[in-house]
């Protein structure tokens, strides 16, 4: 009794600390967002307004759908770089699809299941045949713009009047859809994170693939369905991104991969795997995002918006990494 | 009586010595004043189960730790550094340990690999030419012919092992350090490891030889010494000893007679091993499992006992041999349909294979099963809690919550949960590969009894072990794994652990 309650006791305290880190994360963003509005608001004109901040959840859901699936596969282990060529190549062929006179629910459909498919290429590549998960998307991500510009010259498709799709773009008592369908989604993905076999096995893969296997998990199969998930959500943007221009466009969503995977990073989700929340990741993608809008507004020339952005992300995995490092520092004292 | 043969020969030049040694650790006394010499040119075979304190003898000689009291003395100076420069003061004197854990560069060739950090330079720049000239040279001292200009990748253990002596030999060692060298590698292969090291001692270096495979120190040793319970017990004459006169050096006369076991075992055979062959390690493996029974396996690092259990679950594939559950053959297993055929599985290296750190006891427990703690595909806090709570409570895991990270847990109370996640998966056959390796003594007996509990419910056990005396506490039957069979059977209570050692031990 008395050695249970011995061995109880640091136990617990460990813990609570341990929950702390955990949180510490998150709060440090927090409070990250809250010097970022108090910032742009007092130095950039126009940033507080009514129409500025739903610019705002309309930005970050064009980073934020894909980062949802992209966290999950960093928390796996792996990586995705092919999500901006994948969002433009899938505009593309929906406008096709409409312009040949498929249903538009149905081309909906079949966007979603073209960006399944492809990207589960990388997926079978990577748990079938051993091709590191970066080499696999690389791949796919030169593949597929290259063949969306191919097929278009580099020219927008445009699709015409389409209620459906104009209806996409058209606010909700003021919210766009886009970032309505963000927010569902990342109820979704928040709850299969935590509260499924298959969430709760990705972080298995990723703090230990041998015990994951060995204890029965399907390792291969749930690797394959992680980035079929991420192909899925990368044509939901795509699909957004058609209706926000009217148009497929094949060079659209440039260098979105890169702002998917620094929201997932600045979230305080490990590249190593493992370790990561839904929760960091939807506050990364807003300081990905405010940046990005407040640089604009400042009129900060846009060569040097870059340099700022990077310097930003650097710096706050950075802060986190050794907040991290101090938890685990004082956990072990 | 000590040091008796070492004092035979009369122009010894003793190169390391340790006199009156003790190190205690918190809660072990790893040395207990030692003393211990070694001379040009001999082969000095190091013998003693597990924590016997071989590690700890070897630390002071390479100055990786200071002795509380007592001196250590390479060619004849004594080592006074301390920290990390002592150290750099024995290794500067002479001293080169090759370790079980090889440390080559895959990627690059032999001579890189053998010069590896202070590679022969010309004006700055790497000259490949002397380098592969010294590199043929120092492979040549051990037998190995190989282009020095190939890479390291294809090499066979053994000659990856010879090459890791060929590096320690171009520092001009006075005093090299083998820890089972031939411990992965088949008999054949260990062969040419044995000539490469009786090659070295010809050179006038001293060699030790830590190892528990008799026949090969017979043909390279001339004496041995035996640790028990961190003393030197005696060092005997090889040629004159007889195996079953070490074996109770190495295990001493205290070896504690079992308490009868109250053997569950029915007659129903739940699995069957027939003719199983995997090169190198397995030849032929055959033997039947009953139901409620506790198989122990017994044999040295290296015999195949791992592989063993892996090609039974599916894990590796075997190259002969069949596999049978209840009677009816499994053909090729496959891992997750011996899990559905009720199999568990726990790993020997339960940090790399067997837990997920960052995760909570919770799910390292209900991971082989998720089905039972969920409704409807969602999982249930509520069940998830009371499925870990049930596996706590039967298997005494010391946790302060359900979801506490298993990586904050002691290693006994690990290996439980791990043991654990199978009683959840309510598996009827359970293969344990060292499950009671790294886990302190009240937890080792904890296992036992968890062990003992689940065959009285009718599941058959597995139970692989290096450490002899814990076989008669838990195993209803023991087998030995020596040159890729089964040898020697043991059947409760008539486990007798120096005659299981003998076996495993015992030459051709």
């Amino acid at each position: 009794m008395s050695m249970e309650q011995a061995a109880k006791t640091p136990a617990s305290a460990q813990r609570r600390r341990g929950g702390f880190t955990q949180h510490m994360n998150e709060i440090s963003l927090f409070v990250a967002i809250a010097v970022l509005y108090i910032v742009f608001t007092a130095t950039a004109g126009g940033f507080m307004t009514f129409n500025n901040q739903i610019n705002i959840l309309r930005d970050a859901a064009t980073i934020g759908i894909a980062a949802w699936a992209a966290t999950l596969i960093i928390i796996s282990g792996e990586i995705d770089v092919s999500v901006g060529p994948m969002v433009a190549f899938i505009s593309v062929a929906l406008a096709y699809l409409l312009q040949w006179g498929v249903p538009t629910p149905i081309a909906f459909v079949f966007a979603i299941a073209i960006g399944a498919a492809l990207a589960s290429i990388a997926g079978i590549l990577r748990a079938y045949f051993d091709v590191p998960s970066f080499v696999a998307t690389l791949g796919l991500w030169s593949a597929l713009r290259g063949t969306a510009l191919f097929v278009t010259d580099a020219l927008p498709v445009s699709i015409g009047r389409n209620d459906i799709v104009d209806m996409l773009d058209r606010p909700v008592l003021g919210v766009p859809p886009a970032a309505i369908i963000m927010l569902a989604l990342f109820a979704v993905f928040a709850f299969v994170s935590r509260k499924t076999a298959f969430g709760r096995s990705v972080f298995a893969i990723g703090g230990n693939p041998h015990a994951a296997f060995l204890s029965g998990i399907n390792v291969s199969r749930i690797r394959v369905a992680l980035f079929a998930i991420a192909g899925a959500m990368a044509a939901v943007s795509g699909i957004l991104l058609l209706s926000r221009l009217g148009s497929g466009n094949a060079t659209a969503a440039s260098g979105l991969e890169f702002d998917v995977i620094a929201a997932v990073v600045v979230g305080g989700t490990a590249l190593s795997g493992g370790r990561g929340s839904m929760l960091g990741t939807l506050l990364g993608v807003l300081v990905i995002t405010l940046i990005g809008n407040g640089l604009v507004l400042l009129g900060i020339n846009p060569f040097f918006q870059q340099v700022v952005r990077g310097l930003i992300i650097v710096i706050a995995v950075l802060a986190n990494i050794q907040a991290i490092k101090r938890g685990a520092a004082r956990n072990k004292g | 009586m000590m040091n008796t043969a070492a004092s035979q020969s009369p122009e010894r030049t003793i190169i390391a010595s340790i006199d009156g040694c003790t190190k205690r650790y918190p809660g072990v006394l790893a040395l207990d004043n030692a003393s211990f010499d070694v001379a040009a040119g001999e082969v000095r075979a190091l013998l003693g189960k597990n924590g016997a304190g071989k590690s700890t003898l070897i630390r002071m000689l390479t100055g990786a730790e200071v002795p509380d009291t007592g001196t250590v003395r390479i060619g004849g100076e004594e080592l006074t550094q301390s920290g990390s420069a002592r150290a750099q003061e024995a290794f500067s004197k002479g001293v080169r340990v090759v370790y079980q854990e090889l440390s080559l560069v895959p990627g690059m060739t032999l001579a890189e690999n053998l010069f590896l950090g202070r590679w022969p330079r010309k004006a700055g720049i790497l000259s490949y030419a002397e380098m592969e000239t010294q590199a043929q040279e120092a492979m040549a001292r051990l037998g190995l012919d190989l282009p020095p200009s190939r890479l390291v990748t294809g090499l066979s253990p053994a000659e990856r092992q010879l090459l890791e002596i060929a590096r320690v030999l171009l520092g001009k060692p006075r005093l090299v350090i083998l820890d089972e060298p031939t411990s992965s590698l088949a008999a054949a292969e260990a062969e040419k490891v044995m000539t490469a090291v009786k090659r070295v001692a010809s050179e006038g270096i001293a060699v030790i030889y830590v190892s528990h495979r008799m026949n090969e120190i017979r043909r390279i040793s001339q004496s041995a010494t035996v640790m028990r319970d961190g003393r030197i017990i005696d060092t005997v004459d090889v040629a004159g000893a007889d195996t079953r006169e070490i074996v109770r050096l190495m295990l001493g006369s205290e070896a504690a007679q079992a308490a009868k076991l109250e053997t569950k075992t029915r007659e129903s055979v739940v699995l069957e091993v027939a003719q199983l062959a995997l090169a190198p390690k397995l030849s032929s493996i055959s033997f039947k499992l009953r139901q409620g029974e506790v198989l122990g396996i017994a044999g040295l690092l290296g015999s195949g006992r791992t592989e063993l259990l892996q090609a039974i679950m599916g894990v590796t594939s075997f190259d002969r041999g069949t596999v049978s559950v209840d009677g009816k053959p499994v053909g090729r297993p496959n891992y997750r349909r011996m899990l559905d055929a009720g199999f568990g599985y726990t790993p020997e290296s339960r940090k790399e294979e067997g837990i997920v750190p960052l995760l909570g006891v919770d799910e390292n427990t209900v991971s082989t099963n998720f089905f039972t703690v969920s409704s409807y595909g969602v999982l249930s806090a509520r069940r998830m809690a009371d499925a870990t709570r049930r596996v706590i409570q039967r298997l005494h895991v010391k946790t302060a919550e359900t979801d506490t990270p298993i990586g904050t847990l002691s290693g006994g109370n690990q290996q439980k949960v791990v043991i654990g996640r199978w009683v959840h998966a309510n598996s009827r056959i359970l293969l344990l590969d060292e499950p009671t390796r790294g886990v302190d003594v009240e937890a080792k007996a904890q296992i036992y009894a968890i062990i003992r509990q689940l065959a009285a419910e009718g599941r058959s056990i597995i139970f692989v072990s290096s450490e002899i005396e814990e076989l008669p506490l838990v195993c209803d039957r023991v087998v030995v794994l020596r040159e890729g069979t089964l040898k020697e059977e043991f059947t409760s209570p008539d486990i007798d652990q120096d005659a299981v050692m003998a076996a495993c031990i015992v030459g051709h």
